[in-house]
């Protein structure tokens, strides 16, 4: 099978089309206020403001105990396979009796393989209610594929598998840019290309809340980082004073922007440079705008989420129709100890993804913010005796006001090691790919149909680029 | 330098660590079960690091030990179990034992050292149980191969892949890694000299001597901390990389087996060269430099592979490495990382702890503190990947790498520098145990333009620019200073000129 011509062509259009921005100075409007540069029918911006909010969980999220089978026939299946006894739990298998209170029952009776009643880990109770009331929806089984595969396709070959599967670094790559370690942009970057022409100001169309990755770079967008606190500013310039001296001062804001001929001299002082003009104006903005809900205390992602808030709250000041923001926690990586720790981290996950939902809410841009969450990896459904190991596809969710929650989306996997929808010890064959859910996902935020395969460069080769996950996926007209 | 490099090099590699991290402990009663609990914390690990890379002697092969602690990386973060100070120390005691030592050796020690047994969930991992679903745990065997020695993909010699019809070539496949995991099956902590003292803060239990996160895990279960019969590694035949281990084999023999054939591996050299010498020389080493120094690790000229004393000699005296003219060449060196900022910091000003015990902690925080620790690093992909490049930016455009910048962004290019304001004086909290001296400054400080260009031999090398030199100089001359000033106000000037030539390119890039 070979990569289709036609991609290679629209990429090249969006190539052009990004340098026309260059040319215009897109990357450095700050200054200028530049505004609407864009292509109408690139990009929409109608509808007010939007944003995407991707949460990584690094390490790969252990999937098989996220969303667990509830009903008596599965649950059995799923706990011989984890180590469990009857209903105790035990190995890495959950006690069935500790699931009854987060068990997810779909509006409108929908059922799905092998009749499967799914339970969320007993410490996610908030997401449970937001299922119940329709704002959040479970993607099952999402991966990444460069076209749709079955389980003979893949142990024959004749479809091409993404490269260095089951590796962290790659496939954290993989999920944010569709190529392993060494991408140049992700496809959280390449929406904030085609929507920083609505922004005034498009250094704040992407935001970094978390370290530094690809997901958010676009050929021309930049990820602009914040701490959990706001932006850093420099103590010595803000004062006016280092060590006491005016003059010292001054010296080192010249200092810090001054590059040498080295490259990586001239890099550091660019972003010395945008870390001096930009930290003022964005501690500014984010002064008037208060929130006053509870992100609780000591929660690092709760933490990062609250930091974005801050930024919706401030997008007036900010200048901003459209954001993409990045944030993270990690851990998942639970090859021992999976039970204790795992729950823990899902406990953490639970109450700052619902303290953000609350904060859109009262922000009253609820059905404009969309979360979504993202990860290395699934893991084995298999047990290497206290954990799992390396998987390929996994569940996910999706969060919001304009998500059409309250049921499931993609196909159920059985709960197997020997079925084909895996690859062995219950690796999952993805069955929705990640170019799907980023498509479904950059359809809402005003990425037009010819634009996706910018977004998602194999979305060509499944049937629809829309999964249905959310409202008003088509009002880019 | 009249002698020239080599001897002073083979001076300062003859060195052996004059004071180990197990000494360290010893000496400052880390390693007793008291009031103080220390086989709770993780801090006592912090404060053996800094006050290595802080104080003491043999720097080059603490220099080298860290360098390889980014490669064979265990953090501090992420180790379970009790005496993770000590644990830890010992991992760094091993990386000094064998910086210039056998690459076999080193990997064998490493495998079987208890932070690493942890970290990587060796310790404890059991042949398959066919009856529960248990199959052997697949991470460290995934890793030593992906990160501790080959790689994912097949390299030349001078470290660029090797294609087939344009495609990398996979070194190997996910049946190699199910495959190799037996391999670390079996091994669990040495509890045979082990003795047991009641915890001070809970008399229900007891706490096991620190020996046991000192030596090496073992497959023999008689020393396990229960102790049994049979033990856990799977006997069947192992099949990985074209290597076949007979069904039956013994868990040391099969151990000795793997190893040896992943260090036979063509690629190892290039793979390992590339990664020390970005670490410890420029971001793009050329494909002759990688070659030279690869080619040095396959045969030291005395017939051995994987002679680490020879391979860093070779990384230090490559021609690339001294050519003068690379230090204006654009493409060539590397981004400082933070840690290596503060202990050249603290080690070129006269460090010294009032406790003796050098108690800084985990610096991570890029926000409000350095934004890196060393044997902290956030999981065992390093701080940073080799091949890490800042998107949008000069060095992606010009396909260079920049792996250090995966630490940089807006945010912790103002902690830095907000945190050197606070470390020169020491003043910030997290640094109130030290004091630096600034002995040879002090006598300079009424001399604004000799105390910049000593500044910038012994933090640059000479290589300030003369426009940032003259910036420097004229702020410096602004803070008034005279032979006889209190050293009060000698002090602030120094400091203001550290800041000055520490938070500038030309110091932050080492050429």
């Amino acid at each position: 099978m070979h990569i289709s011509r036609e991609l290679e062509l629209s990429r090249r259009a969006f190539l052009r089309r990004s340098s026309q921005l260059a040319a215009m100075g897109a990357a450095s409007s700050y200054a200028l206020g530049l505004a609407g540069i864009g292509e109408a029918a690139a990009f929409s911006s109608s509808g007010g403001y939007k944003a995407l909010v991707c949460v990584f969980l690094y390490g790969g999220n252990d999937h098989g105990n996220t969303l667990i089978p509830f009903d008596p026939t599965n649950y059995a299946r799923y706990a011989a396979i984890r180590g469990g006894i009857d209903d105790q739990g035990g190995g890495i298998a959950l006690p069935r009796s500790s699931l009854a209170s987060t068990v997810l029952m779909p509006a409108g009776g929908q059922t799905v393989t092998d009749d499967i009643t799914y339970a969320l880990a007993p410490t996610m109770p908030r997401l449970k209610a937001r299922f119940d009331q329709g704002s959040m929806a479970p993607i099952l089984n999402v991966g990444p594929l460069l076209a749709p595969m079955t389980r003979a396709e893949y142990d024959n070959r004749s479809v091409p598998r993404p490269p260095k599967l089951f590796s962290h670094n790659d496939q954290q790559s993989t999920w944010q840019s569709s190529q392993p370690e060494g991408s140049q942009t992700g496809w959280g970057g390449r929406m904030g290309d085609l929507a920083q022409s609505s922004n005034t100001n498009a250094m704040f169309t992407a935001i970094n809340a978390t370290g530094n990755a690809v997901f958010l770079s676009g050929e021309q967008a930049l990820p602009y980082q914040v701490s959990s606190s706001g932006a850093v500013l420099f103590r010595p310039l803000e004062r006016g004073r280092l060590f006491r001296s005016g003059a010292a001062t001054s010296a080192l804001e010249t200092i810090l922007t001054t590059g040498s001929g080295n490259i990586l001299a001239a890099d550091y002082a660019t972003i010395n440079d945008r870390s001096i003009k930009f930290g003022s104006f964005v501690n500014d903005a984010l002064e008037n705008a208060a929130i006053s809900t509870d992100f609780g205390d000591g929660n690092r992602l709760a933490d990062q989420l609250k930091a974005v808030a801050g930024m919706i709250a401030a997008r007036g000041s900010l200048g901003v129709t459209r954001q993409v923001f990045m944030v993270s926690m990690g851990g998942f990586d639970n090859h021992d100890g999976l039970i204790g720790r795992h729950e823990g981290l899902l406990a953490e996950l639970d109450f700052a993804l619902d303290a953000f939902y609350q904060a859109t809410i009262e922000l009253g841009v609820a059905d404009q913010v969309t979360t979504f969450t993202a990860s290395d990896f699934g893991r084995t459904l298999a047990s290497n005796g206290d954990g799992s190991d390396h998987g390929w596809g996994g569940h996910h969710f999706v969060l919001g006001g304009s998500v059409n929650g309250g049921r499931f989306y993609g196909r159920a996997p059985h709960v197997s090691v020997d079925t084909p929808d895996q690859v062995g010890r219950g690796r999952l064959l993805p069955t929705t790919s990640v170019d799907e859910y980023s498509s479904t996902l950059a359809l809402w935020f005003g990425v037009s149909p010819s634009d996706l395969p910018s977004i998602a460069p194999n979305i060509g080769r499944f049937a629809s680029s829309d999964v249905g996950f959310l409202r008003s996926s088509t009002m880019h007209t | 330098m009249s002698e020239g490099y080599e001897p002073w090099l083979n001076r300062e590699m003859r060195q052996a660590n004059d004071f180990s991290a197990q000494q360290y402990f010893e000496a400052r009663g880390f390693d007793q079960v008291d009031d103080n609990r220390f086989f709770n914390g993780t801090s006592t690990g912090d404060y053996m690091i800094w006050s290595q890379l802080l104080s003491g002697g043999s720097a080059v092969r603490k220099r080298f030990a860290l360098a390889l602690s980014e490669f064979f990386v265990v953090s501090l973060n992420d180790i379970n179990l009790s005496w993770r100070g000590p644990a830890i120390g010992e991992y760094w005691d091993i990386l000094n034992r064998n910086a210039f030592g056998s690459f076999r050796a080193l990997i064998e020690e490493i495998t079987l050292n208890p932070a690493m047994g942890v970290y990587l969930n060796t310790r404890g991992n059991r042949r398959a149980d066919p009856r529960r679903g248990r199959v052997p745990d697949e991470n460290f065997g995934r890793e030593i191969m992906q990160l501790f020695s080959i790689g994912l993909f097949e390299l030349n010699q001078d470290g660029s892949p090797r294609l087939n019809s344009g495609e990398l070539i996979e070194t190997y496949t996910n049946d190699d890694v199910t495959e190799i995991a037996k391999v670390f099956t079996g091994y669990d902590l040495d509890y045979s000299q082990t003795t047991f003292t009641p915890d001070p803060g809970n008399p229900s239990r007891t706490i096991a001597s620190v020996d046991h996160v000192r030596r090496p895990m073992t497959a023999d279960p008689s020393k396990w901390s229960r102790s049994l019969n049979d033990g856990f590694h799977a006997t069947e035949e192992k099949q990985f990389l074209g290597l076949t281990i007979p069904a039956g084999t013994s868990a040391e023999e099969s151990l000795r087996l793997a190893l040896d054939h992943l260090v036979d591996h063509p690629n190892v050299g290039p793979f390992f060269a590339r990664q020390m010498i970005q670490r410890l020389v420029t971001s793009n080493p050329s494909p002759g430099y990688i070659s030279r120094v690869a080619a040095v690790f396959a045969n030291n000229g005395r017939g051995q592979r994987g002679d680490l004393g020879s391979v860093f000699k070779a990384i230090l005296l490559d021609e690339e490495a001294l050519d003068p003219a690379k230090v204006a060449d654009p493409s060539f060196g590397k981004l400082r990382e933070p840690m290596l900022r503060f202990v050249q910091l603290a080690r070129t000003f006269g460090v010294r702890s009032e406790s003796g015990n050098f108690e800084v902690r985990n610096l991570s925080n890029p926000a409000n503190q350095l934004g890196q620790s060393p044997l902290r690093s956030p999981s065992v992909f390093n701080f940073f990947r080799p091949g890490y490049f800042p998107t949008g930016s000069q060095s992606a455009a010009n396909n260079l790498l920049a792996p250090e910048f995966q630490l940089v962004n807006e945010t912790s290019v103002a902690g830095y520098v907000n945190f050197l304001e606070r470390a020169v004086d020491t003043s910030a909290w997290f640094l109130r145990d030290l004091s630096l001296r600034y002995s040879a400054e002090l006598p300079l400080a009424h001399d604004a333009a000799g105390l910049v260009e000593h500044l910038d031999l012994v933090l640059t090398a000479n290589q300030l620019s003369a426009s940032v030199k003259d910036t420097i100089l004229s702020a410096l001359e602004d803070i008034p200073v005279e032979q006889n000033s209190p050293d009060t106000d000698k002090l602030r000037r120094i400091h203001a000129g550290v800041v000055l030539v520490m938070a500038s390119t030309d110091y932050l890039v080492q050429k």
